[in-house]
């Protein structure tokens, strides 16, 4: 008993003494529950959506206005010039709108005529839950504006179409997001332990004296992942299109571009981590929390970020996978081109080239002596 | 201070302190070394060695004091400092999953060799350890080749000033006598050295020591003259004497 109390106490000195890990064990599970809590709806306000007006009639104007007076819509006109159709489903492709209504050009004078008359919903598919509910929304509105025309009762036939997901498949979705997930934490987790390696064996005294320069050792140091972690994730893609069948609409080309960036920044982020995190251990464990996390439930991964608080919705813009995930799903699932994810691709660039400089800063302060 | 040739010092530390905390490691410590000589550097473990050859290569910032090398201020002038010094490290000079040939590779890279020069090394290397072990991970190479290898590799960025952090610490006699014949073909070559030894038989190979405890520098010289200064006492005797009157 004598030797176990030895034992107890000293594990006890050692978990008083590793306040990092008491910090985790406590702390974190709270301020997750708090971050996450809010972040955990399935509910969806402000769907982005566009009308095709083809009738132009008072009849069509209230039905748009319908849409556009209700809380889950904010709703949107084609961008002019061109077929108005053609600009709907290339806003439908690039996934700035899940939803357009398309009313036919007869819709007006068939209503005044007391026939009935068709409007059609074409919805974003690839996600068959938010696809659902975009339905079922759009539905009651459609219903509720023929109550308040009490001579339209069951004048008006509702035609949808489910696009790029016909079958509401949900995995065709949830994927490539997974793709996108798994490509951040492998990334972040190659680079975070190969500074934190050398602080442990002594071996960054090497770096530190030698001629090289700072910025030399940090991307020296993070070139090499760039094909490991491209590698990585073209074995993941095909196994998830030849084992799962995921369909791949896009251009290759396309996704390995904005993948090359994606990747840069997840071994950014790792190389930063790697140069905050004494030990091998914590790095890997802030690697894998700071990425797997928020990728989950911030991304739009399964929650949808339009009906997150305003102030969620913020730090879901700070991470890289909410970039990515909408990229790799166009691409993917709707074949959506390179010119459709310029902003998404940009912003993942200057995300990349922030986090390499603030781990080059980092490095010259360890470097400095400054520990 | 007198120096071996008699020119302006190669090292100068004036007050050098480092402290953590209320700890001082290293506590107003002075001294130069000048062009061709061997400094020993020795002292009891924890004594402040390693700390303040750390503190000279900019590895460690100085909490006050200063370091000068040939003239240059090394917390204005570190990286000039560092293309003149050559440091081999007590816990790591060589990356054990590779090569003896890669590490070689590695540092010549770091000191953007031509690729001609490179070669020459490379035969230069594998006349200095066997041949065998050339292709080796450095981590299945016996000690003793090992030190020889990380000394190799320490020297080609053909430093004028070489600071050796217990260079011999773990090696059998005989390696570490011939590990002192490379550091006389250096002294021979122009270089500056300092070695930092806990084996107080090596100190008599040195030009002059430095007796370091508790972080405070407290017996220099010439160590034959430091030993006949003290009745011809042996060298364990002057550094047990120096270090338990401290």
């Amino acid at each position: 008993m004598t030797r176990i109390n030895a034992v107890v106490r000293k594990e006890f000195h050692h978990i008083l003494r590793d306040t990092r890990s008491l910090m985790i064990v406590f702390a974190m599970p709270v301020m997750m529950i708090v971050f996450y809590g809010y972040a955990i709806s399935f509910d969806i306000k402000q769907i982005d959506a566009g009308v095709v007006d083809f009738s132009a009639t008072e009849w069509s104007r209230d039905l748009a206005r319908a849409f556009a007076n209700n809380r889950y819509f904010r709703i949107h006109e084609p961008p002019p010039g061109g077929d108005p159709i053609a600009q709907a489903e290339k806003k439908l492709r690039s996934g700035e709108w899940k939803e357009y209504i398309y009313i036919p050009a007869d819709f007006g004078d068939r209503l005044a005529a007391g026939r009935s008359a068709e409007v059609g919903l074409v919805v974003d598919g690839s996600d068959s839950n938010t696809a659902n509910l975009v339905y079922q929304y759009s539905q009651q509105i459609v219903m509720q504006y023929m109550l308040s025309m009490k001579n339209l009762e069951e004048l008006i036939q509702i035609r949808t179409h489910f696009y790029f997901n016909p079958e509401a498949k949900s995995y065709i979705f949830f994927i490539p997001g997974l793709i996108a997930i798994l490509l951040l934490m492998v990334s972040a987790l190659l680079t975070s332990i190969s500074i934190t390696r050398e602080k442990e064996s002594g071996s960054i005294d090497l770096l530190f004296i030698s001629p090289l320069k700072s910025r030399e050792i940090i991307l020296g140091k993070t070139v090499p992942y760039i094909f490991v972690a491209l590698i990585a994730g073209v074995f993941i893609l095909l196994f998830a299109r030849f084992w799962f069948h995921i369909p791949f609409r896009g251009n290759l080309l396309v996704l390995l571009f904005f993948s090359l960036i994606y990747i840069f920044c997840g071994l950014a982020f790792g190389i930063l981590v790697s140069t905050l995190a004494s030990s091998q251990r914590m790095a890997m464990l802030g690697a894998l929390l700071a990425t797997l996390l928020p990728s989950i439930m911030l991304s739009g991964f399964i929650f949808p970020i339009d009906s997150m608080p305003v102030i969620l919705q913020f730090f879901a813009r700070l991470v890289p996978a909410t970039y990515f995930l909408r990229i790799i799903r166009g691409v993917v699932v709707k074949g959506a081109e390179l010119n459709h994810f310029l902003i998404d691709g940009g912003i993942l660039l200057g995300m990349s080239l922030v986090l390499i400089l603030a781990a080059t800063g980092r490095f010259v302060r360890l470097r400095r002596g400054v520990r | 201070m007198s120096h071996a040739n008699g020119t302006a010092p190669m090292i100068e530390v004036v007050d050098l302190t480092k402290t953590f905390g209320s700890f001082t490691a290293v506590d107003r410590i002075s001294f130069t070394m000048g062009r061709g000589e061997i400094i020993g550097f020795l002292g009891p473990n924890g004594a402040g060695k390693t700390t303040t050859i750390k503190m000279i290569m900019g590895l460690l910032r100085i909490s006050s004091g200063l370091v000068r090398v040939k003239g240059l201020d090394n917390r204005r002038h570190l990286p000039e400092i560092k293309r003149m010094v050559g440091y081999m490290s007590q816990k790591f000079s060589l990356y054990p999953l590779l090569t003896a040939r890669q590490n070689v590779e590695f540092a010549a890279g770091i000191f953007r060799l031509p690729r001609s020069t490179v070669k020459v090394r490379l035969e230069e290397l594998r006349g200095l350890i066997p041949a065998e072990m050339v292709n080796l991970k450095v981590e299945d190479i016996p000690p003793g080749i090992r030190q020889r290898v990380a000394l190799f590799v320490c020297l080609l960025g053909d430093p004028e000033i070489i600071l050796l952090d217990e260079p011999t610490s773990g090696v059998d006699p005989e390696t570490r006598r011939r590990f002192w014949q490379e550091i006389y073909q250096l002294k021979k070559g122009g270089k500056t050295l300092m070695v930092t030894t806990h084996y107080l038989d090596e100190a008599e190979y040195a030009d002059r020591i430095l007796i370091i405890n508790n972080g405070r520098l407290i017996l220099e010289g010439e160590p034959g003259a430091l030993r006949r200064a003290a009745g011809d006492a042996s060298m364990e005797d002057l550094f047990r004497h120096a270090v338990g009157s401290s």
